[in-house]
């Protein structure tokens, strides 16, 4: 087990790296002057100068490189340049809104799709699995930000329980602030509980095949209890997979969803950086949300060795 | 005292093409503390028949007839019935070991479900009871702990694993089938053993499934030969094998391997019976064997034999038993 943390720590260390050199990179080879870029052409040459010495311009690529991976292990993020202020106090504003949105989304989409899933294998083919796969069909169609509207029109303008958006701040208190995140969160949500669905019952269904489920009904289980005892944990392992993947769909969504409810989040701060040509602010976000996703799938590899003991040992026979 | 008496079974299965019976008028029997062969080429329902016995069939199929354990007719009790006699009175052992346990649960908890579930052990008695249960099989607990996973045991360990967890509960009727089949010859014969031995200590009765005649002439008192869905001969193992009075008998005995070559130095070629089995849904007016039988007449062809009595508990079906105990 502790060799198995260690490879996958080494892994983990090994793809932000990577993501950093892409990163990089990509800024790098865009054609022009990156200073230019952030102030636009009518920029005054001394304004210019200033910026580009601030950013290291006139040293070379792979001293600025070092630079900036060193800063990013310190916290020394730069400054950014259309807030001026520290980037990392920037992120760290933001970082209070998405992460508890994102944990919320997926929290919510796993909590909804599981069940779900089992439900419908537990009934193949009968009305409740043929109602739940053509909902899950329907989910998968619409994008996040027509439900998002759709939520709004609902619960905000009809009913009146959340507000339409804006966030109210943690200082707001627990309450209100997770108030206005709950319509955001289930419009990322839902469209992904819908595929995690569709996901959980086929991999249900087939583990229901197995060997090992006939074996648990011949030691006198009931069909559920064979079901939700023996075939659910198994059926799990590619499930996790897929939620691990919807992670990085999860991050794209919140740039839009963010935009939506006007939620001063990561998504919300990429979206306005790149607009207004901020590099710095996008570089330093870029890979953050990279690291975000590989510890995610560095948290899926630890479910799997979680669920699948064969995964934790090398095996071996006794 | 019969345990088990399968009585007129027959299991239906429908589908797009009508109805197709894989199984077809099969009567059985089996008393405590005996075991019962079963035999016959693959596909002919030997599987069917211990899947009906443990009432777990396939989705769409349907049986009739008449299962009795201790007089209580299988086929009429509800499922809820049928969960409590799975794993107390008639519990399974399957064909592949590698399979048939669950990857992500310790061997320990698997033995002790059953424990737990029928006879409402709390958790550490069941322990117990599962490490006991573990040693009898050849697995004492000082080398296999009960947190191992399955993974970790090979495919002689892990049918112990299976065999543990049938035998847990006591049940009355063991089915077994094919235990044996996925091993190697070494670890076949160990733990066929282990089921002879079992059955002597516990009492219980064994209806062991097999292709094997070689092992259905060591382990069973009783056998029954399975043709196509129906049974074609059965009786005492002895007498079965000393009259073989079906063709099909005698065909599987010809290409049993170990058997061709006994007695003689040089090996002689196996034999095989030609043709195949008819397929469920196209078979024959007649005989199902016929066109694959040596012994066949136009009558053959036309009607279908019936199960005669020969002798003691012996039975044929075939018109010609007089013609093919001549000839041998
Ligand atoms: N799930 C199923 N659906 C439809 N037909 C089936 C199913 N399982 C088995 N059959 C059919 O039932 C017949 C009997 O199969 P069964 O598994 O009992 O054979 P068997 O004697 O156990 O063979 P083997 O020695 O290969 O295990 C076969 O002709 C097979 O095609
Ligand atoms: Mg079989």
């Amino acid at each position: 087990m502790t060799l198995f943390l260690v490879k996958r720590l080494i892994m983990l260390a090994a793809t932000l790296l990577v993501a950093a050199i892409v990163v990089f990179s990509v800024l790098e080879i865009l054609p022009g002057d990156p200073a230019l870029v952030m102030l636009g052409v009518s920029a005054q040459p001394d304004t210019l100068a200033a910026l580009r010495a601030e950013m290291g311009l006139d040293q070379p690529a792979w001293t600025r490189f070092f630079q900036w991976i060193g800063g990013l292990m310190t916290g020394e993020l730069g400054r950014s340049y259309t807030y001026d202020v520290p980037v990392s106090e920037l992120i760290g504003e933001r970082v209070v809104v998405s992460l508890p949105l994102a944990v919320m989304a997926l929290t919510l989409s796993t909590v909804i799709a599981i069940p779900l899933g089992v439900i419908a294998a537990s009934r193949h083919n009968k009305t409740l699995d043929i109602a739940l796969t053509g909902a899950a069909q329907f989910g998968i169609a619409i994008p996040n930000f027509w439900f998002a509207i759709l939520l709004i029109l609902l619960f905000s303008v009809t009913l009146q329980w959340v507000p339409a958006g804006g966030f109210a701040g943690w200082d707001a208190g627990f309450w209100p602030a997770t108030q206005s995140l709950l319509l955001p969160a289930f419009a990322l949500a839902l469209p992904q509980a819908a595929i995690l669905t569709r996901v959980t019952r086929s991999s249900v269904l087939e583990v229901l095949q197995e060997d090992f489920v006939r074996t648990a009904r011949a030691k006198g289980l009931s069909r559920n209890a064979a079901l939700w005892r023996h075939a659910v944990r198994n059926a799990l392992i590619p499930v996790i997979t897929i939620l691990g993947l919807q992670f990085s769909f999860l991050l794209a969504g919140t740039i839009i969803i963010e935009n939506v409810f006007y939620l001063p989040g990561l998504g919300r701060l990429l979206f306005q950086a790149i607009a207004q040509r901020d590099l710095i602010v996008v570089k330093d976000l870029v890979v953050l949300l990279a690291g975000s996703v590989v510890l995610v799938n560095f948290i899926v590899d630890l479910g799997y060795a979680v669920l699948d003991p064969r995964l934790r040992s090398g095996g071996g026979h006794v | 005292m019969t345990l088990l008496s399968i009585e007129n079974l027959c299991v239906e299965l429908e589908g797009p093409n009508g109805v197709c019976r894989l199984l077809d008028q099969v009567n059985l029997s089996l008393s405590k503390g005996q075991c019962l062969g079963l035999v016959g080429e693959s596909g002919c329902g030997k599987s069917m028949t211990a899947m009906a016995i443990i009432g777990l069939l396939p989705q769409g199929m349907r049986a009739h007839g008449k299962i009795l354990l201790n007089g209580e007719d299988l086929l009429k009790a509800d499922e809820e019935r049928l969960c409590q006699l799975r794993g107390r009175k008639v519990a399974m052992v399957f064909q592949e070991p590698m399979t048939a346990l669950n990857p992500v649960v310790p061997i320990g908890r698997q033995v002790a479900e059953g424990l737990r579930l029928h006879l409402g052990l709390t958790r550490h008695e069941a322990e117990t009871r599962a490490s006991q249960t573990l040693a009898r099989v050849g697995l004492p607990v000082e080398r296999f702990a009960l947190s191992l996973f399955p993974h970790q045991l090979s495919g002689g360990q892990r049918q112990r694993v299976v065999i543990a967890m049938a035998l847990a509960c006591g049940p009355e009727i063991l089915v077994a089938d094919e235990p044996t089949t996925a091993l190697d010859v070494t670890v076949q014969a160990q733990i066929l053993d282990l089921l002879a031995d079992i059955i002597d200590e516990f009492g219980m009765g064994l209806v062991l499934i097999t292709h094997d005649l070689g092992v259905v002439a060591e382990t069973t008192d009783t056998m029954a030969v399975m043709y196509a869905g129906r049974l074609v001969e059965d009786g005492p193992t002895v007498e079965v094998f000393e009259r073989m009075a079906h063709p099909y008998t005698r065909g599987l005995f010809a290409a049993m391997p170990s058997h061709s070559s006994e007695g003689s130095t040089t090996r002689s070629p196996l034999t095989t019976i030609p043709g195949r089995v008819p397929d469920a849904l196209s078979r024959p007016a007649g005989c199902p064997f016929v066109t694959r039988c040596g012994f066949a007449t136009d009558l053959c062809s036309r009607e279908l034999p019936l199960m005669k009595t020969l002798g003691h508990r012996h039975n044929a079906a075939c018109f010609n038993i007089a013609h093919v105990e001549e000839g041998s």
